[in-house]
């Protein structure tokens, strides 16, 4: 449950705001780094903190592309092949990536390590190919070193004690 | 006059009121701006851009400050460079519009071209087809050709259940949030909302349950095109083939004004069927809302159980089939037999001339006659002909300065139309006062919120009269004066915030229930408010006074003709040899009628179905439905209202009123009327409070604005016009040019003792004779259960889901306990109309027996 577990920084969320509903989008962040996605258990945790009703919260999940309400990898790969990233060779990037990981647009690895997605602008043009893992940028980037990227994140994921560094 | 302004639309002047919106300031003047997102009862959004319009406002000179004027004097417009959305702007002086220009057509058309993108045009089989705003605004705006690719087009989930009544597709829908809204602004319960977005955008909700609120109807008569639809109506009939009757709602004393959409119908014999039952704008009633019940109520009309022909019992005993004139005859022939040893008990579903009848058999049968009405469970009659609210109340009209008073009533189960009118007045700055002896739904909307017990209601209402009356009693008339005053010298102020915002209050309403009183408890409440609006002086003008929240839709009508609740008690005080009951189902309701029906020597009903009541009878009379005939119900605001014969005739069924009338003639009385309107003719010349009425005067009508059900294309499917009547309100005594006022001390309960009382409970959703026949709504009447407070629990060892037997008065119910910390000490709830075993009326002392080792119930 995020309210026991996380007390203190949800308490520091309702702070900022002049009334409970208006914490929504950061709860739903909160639930989002707890549970992997917006499960609709943690979409009812978060409406009740928020004291709204369940539907509301799925709604603002809903429109949101920062959140999940599907399984996702423990890394959520999101690749902009918006036209300019395209004209930098990110269609081709992407497409690479996919069959490196062995999985179909959108998919998941089979491990559960690894979502891909196509995503729009993320202002990084200059630096295409780029994508956001976990919300965090890698930009310049090519297959090579794509795959001492993959190869560092599998390792990180196996050592299971290691601090979710890549969670905002 | 300064609270209108003059715009210019289309290169005409017209004067509108300051505040309003475009939209509405146009079709005041008969200048349709086409909309699909705004909906006059909801707040403007301006989503879906249809009601775009050039705009231009008058240059001010910014040095000066007056407006800029041109060469000829003429003051200088400035135009928006685009299009702007009229639902959002409000009217200014001076300002211009254009509906018509190149620009705006051209603007309409595309709205209609992307709107149509992902439409799935399934007109043909659509329940909204023939009246639905998006296709006529597509024939009259729409550019005729789309240029989207049609494998582009979403597809999306066509048959999406939110909850069991209503049905959503989301093709169909084009994302106005009417349906979000109407559930956030009008209910208070955020049950729909959208998903995703863009083109992808889509209703949903996860709440559970999902979309249970008691007014989920509305949504598909909102919803601009077939995307919402119930499940009663849905692949029904096609709107151009149905016929609309007007209607009036059997249930509750709102009197919510309806539309029963009729067509011959193969399934009933050719007939005259109802296929839905729709809202009928009123705007001094309903507006243009019904609740879930009035509109999924209508299936006992015409359900396979209905009684088709007269029964008598015969030498056995068993009640076997007759002819009509043998029973007359039998009727008139004990009537004879008994004299004045006969009791009359009308329902609140009789209409006026239905009792009207009734009461001249009484008055035919000897001594002084005896009328109880049913359910008798409050009294004050004659309170309410004193200070009921003035006439011309709107409770849509109460805002800021307003205060609303509502007591011993769970509001929103009792008379869900008013809670809802209340609460959207709370939302506009009415204060509202909520005294209960436990929470309700309404307390949400609460500026205060007191929760008594029930033997202290009349003090809470004292506690509000006494600060009045220790001023220097400027209003010092009327009867009683001195006496209340003395009385309530020293009664204690237990809420002086209350009392103050009480004092305060420019108009005033209390709406009264009796939860937990006796009748005769009950009749010291009612004082108690007569006495507090009495002294503050909020009676005998619009928007002040009191509203019974009685106990059924012509509770007030049964009042007028001559009946009461106090007689029926008597009735079971002194019970009578002879008892003949109108339509009520007494003994399936109420255990001390069941056993006192038990003793009588004769029982004649009238009835629509074999209820406990009519098993009881000797004679059992088959009564036509609401639907079948015609008649006037007279609503809690005092309100007269016609209703029309929309359904064809089931078996030998005949209304009430040519019943009663026909034993009459028996018993020397005149000839039979031919009709309804004949009898009210009748009693408008004999009931004060009715002169002056006839059938052509309450069929009167006037545009309803806002216009939601003309002939527009856009409102289309949402509430019908009213062509049915408006109906008239009689005049409460204090509404009279010099008003006699009485006031008297009130009697206080005695202090609860430590024992328990059964106190009797409404909820809307029961399973009370009538509305049990329709199926649709089974799963939303809940279980029969009694209510504990945690505490009485403990005490008596009961847990939640418990089987406790009530023993009540030498009868014992059996019922499963239900704990929870909002049930009042002391007290065990018990709902009315719940199972089919019978209940109780008013409160009673009761002991409690848990069932200890509970053997496998089946089914
Ligand atoms: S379902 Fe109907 S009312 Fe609701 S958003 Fe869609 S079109 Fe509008
Ligand atoms: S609010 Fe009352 S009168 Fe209106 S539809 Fe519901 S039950 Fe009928
Ligand atoms: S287009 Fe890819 S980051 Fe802007
Ligand atoms: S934007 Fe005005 S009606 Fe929708």
């Amino acid at each position: 449950m995020l309210a026991e577990k996380y007390a203190d920084r949800i308490q520091k969320i309702f702070a900022k705001y002049p009334d409970r509903r208006s914490g929504i989008m950061d709860l739903l962040y909160l639930a989002q780094e707890e549970y992997g996605w917006l499960t609709e258990q943690a979409l009812e945790e978060v409406a009740a903190l928020c004291d709204v009703d369940p539907t509301q919260a799925h709604s603002i999940a809903g429109f949101y592309t920062m959140y999940s309400e599907k399984p996702k990898g423990k890394y959520w790969l999101q690749v902009c092949t918006d036209l300019p990233c395209a004209l930098r060779g990110a269609d081709d990037f992407y497409a690479a990536l996919c069959e490196f990981l062995g999985v179909e647009d959108g998919g998941t690895t089979e491990d559960g390590l690894f979502t891909v997605e196509q995503v729009m602008c993320l202002a990084a043009c200059d630096k295409a190919p780029m994508l956001q893992c976990n919300f965090h940028y890698h930009e310049n980037l090519d297959m090579e070193k794509m795959k001492a990227q993959i190869e560092q994140w599998r390792a990180e994921a196996a050592q299971p004690e290691q601090p979710e560094d890549e969670r905002p | 006059m300064t609270d209108t302004v003059t715009i210019t639309i289309d290169g005409q002047d017209f004067e509108v009121p300051k505040g309003m919106n475009l939209v509405d300031a146009a079709k005041l003047h008969g200048i349709g701006i086409p909309v699909f997102c705004y909906h006059p009862k909801l707040d403007p959004v301006g989503m879906c851009r249809m009601c775009l319009v050039e705009l231009g406002n008058v240059a001010i000179d910014r040095t000066t400050g007056a407006p800029e004027l041109d060469e000829q004097g003429n003051p200088v417009i400035r135009w928006f460079p685009k299009l702007q959305t009229a639902c959002t702007q409000t009217v200014s002086q001076g300002m211009v519009l254009r509906t018509t220009s190149d620009m705006v057509v051209e603007g309409r058309e595309n709205i209609l071209e992307f709107l149509l993108t992902s439409h799935p045009l399934d007109c043909p089989v659509c329940d909204k087809g023939g009246e639905c705003p998006l296709q006529n605004l597509t024939m009259a705006y729409g550019p005729g050709e789309s240029r989207f690719i049609y494998d582009d087009k979403i597809r999306l989930a066509k048959h999406v259940p939110l909850g069991k009544l209503i049905y959503l597709d989301r093709e169909r829908c084009i994302q106005c949030a009417r349906c979000t809204r109407f559930c956030d602004e009008i209910v208070g319960d955020d049950v729909l909302a959208f998903h995703e977005r863009g083109r992808r955008l889509q209703i949903v909700t996860i709440s559970d349950p999902p979309f249970d609120t008691k007014f989920s109807g509305n949504t598909t008569d909102i919803c601009p095109v077939g995307a919402l639809t119930t499940t009663d109506f849905r692949f029904g009939a096609r709107p151009w083939e149905l016929t609309e009757v007007s209607t009036i709602c059997p249930y509750c004393p709102v009197g919510c004004n309806l539309n029963a959409s009729t067509r011959m119908d193969r399934e009933f014999g050719g007939k005259a069927m109802i296929k839905r039952i729709m809202p009928r704008q009123n705007e001094r009633v309903n507006e243009i809302w019904i609740c879930d019940k009035g509109r999924f109520g209508h299936h006992h009309s015409r359900h396979e159980e209905r009684l088709l022909a007269p029964l008598m019992r015969n030498k056995s005993g068993e009640l076997v089939e007759v002819e009509w004139p043998a029973v007359y005859k039998a009727i008139a022939k004990q009537l004879k037999a008994h004299g004045d040893q006969a009791g009359f008990v009308g329902d609140s579903t009789l209409s006026n001339e239905d009792l009207w009848e009734l009461r001249r058999l009484a008055e035919l049968s000897g001594g002084s006659p005896r009328l109880g009405l049913w359910p008798a469970t409050m009294s004050g009659g004659d309170v309410v002909a004193q200070v009921g609210v003035g006439s011309e109340t709107r409770l849509q009209d109460l805002g800021p300065g307003s205060v609303i008073l509502v007591m011993a009533s769970d509001f929103e189960e009792e008379a869900p139309i008013w809670w809802l009118q209340v609460k959207q007045a709370a939302d506009r700055g009415a204060k509202v006062v909520v005294a209960n002896a436990r929470p309700t739904k309404l307390d949400r909307y609460a500026s205060a919120v007191i929760h008594y017990r029930y033997d202290e209601a009349v003090g809470v209402l004292n506690s509000f009269t006494a600060p009045l009356l220790s001023g220097d009693g400027q209003l010092g008339q009327g009867n009683g004066w001195g006496a209340l005053q003395s009385d309530l010298q020293n009664a204690e102020v237990t809420h002086a915030d209350t009392a103050n915002l009480l004092a305060s209050a420019e108009n005033l309403v209390i709406f009264l229930g009796s939860e937990g009183l006796t009748l005769e408890q009950h009749a010291e409440l009612m004082q108690a408010a007569a006495n507090l609006l009495i002294v503050s002086g909020h009676v005998g003008r619009p928007n002040n006074g009191l509203i019974p929240v009685w106990p059924g839709a012509n509770v007030q009508g049964a009042w007028d003709m001559g009946f009461s609740a106090e007689a029926t008690a008597d009735l079971l005080a002194n019970p009578p040899a002879l008892w003949v009951i109108g339509g009520a189902d007494v003994a399936g309701e109420d255990i001390r009628m069941a056993t006192a029906l038990e003793q009588a020597e004769f029982v004649v009903v009238t009835a629509q179905f074999m209820t406990p009541t009519a098993a009881h009878a000797d004679i059992v009379l088959p009564r036509q439905s609401f639907a079948e005939r015609a008649g006037t119900y007279t609503n809690g605001l005092r309100r007269v209202q016609r209703f029309y014969p929309a359904q064809g005739p089931i078996g030998d069924a005949l209304p009430d009123w040519k019943i009663f009338a026909h034993v009459s003639a028996q018993m020397g009385g005149p000839r039979p009327p031919v009709a309804a309107g004949t009898i009210f003719r009748d009693i408008a010349q004999r009931v004060e409070r009715y002169i002056g009425m006839d059938y052509t005067r309450l069929a009167w009508f006037e545009p309803q604005f806002p216009d939601v059900g003309g002939d527009d294309l856009y409102y289309g499917g949402t509430a019908y016009s009213n062509y049915g009547g408006l109906g008239l309100q009689w005049p409460a005594e204090a509404e009279a040019e010099q008003p006699q006022f009485s006031v008297r001390p009130v009697r206080t309960a005695a202090p609860q003792t430590d024992g328990l009382t059964l106190v009797p409970v409404w909820v809307l959703f029961d399973r009370g004779h009538l509305f049990e026949k329709s199926e649709l709504m089974h799963h939303r009447m809940p279980q029969p259960y009694a209510a504990f407070n945690p505490d009485d629990a403990a005490r008596l060892g009961l847990t939640d889901g418990d089987r406790v037997t009530l023993a009540v008065e030498g009868h014992e119910l059996t019922v499963t306990a239900q704990v929870g910390d909002d049930n009042p000490a002391g007290a065990v709830l018990l709902p009315r109309r719940l199972s089919g075993d019978a209940t109780l009326s008013t409160p009673a002392a009761c002991t409690v027996q848990k069932i200890e080792s509970m053997q496998k119930v089946e089914g």
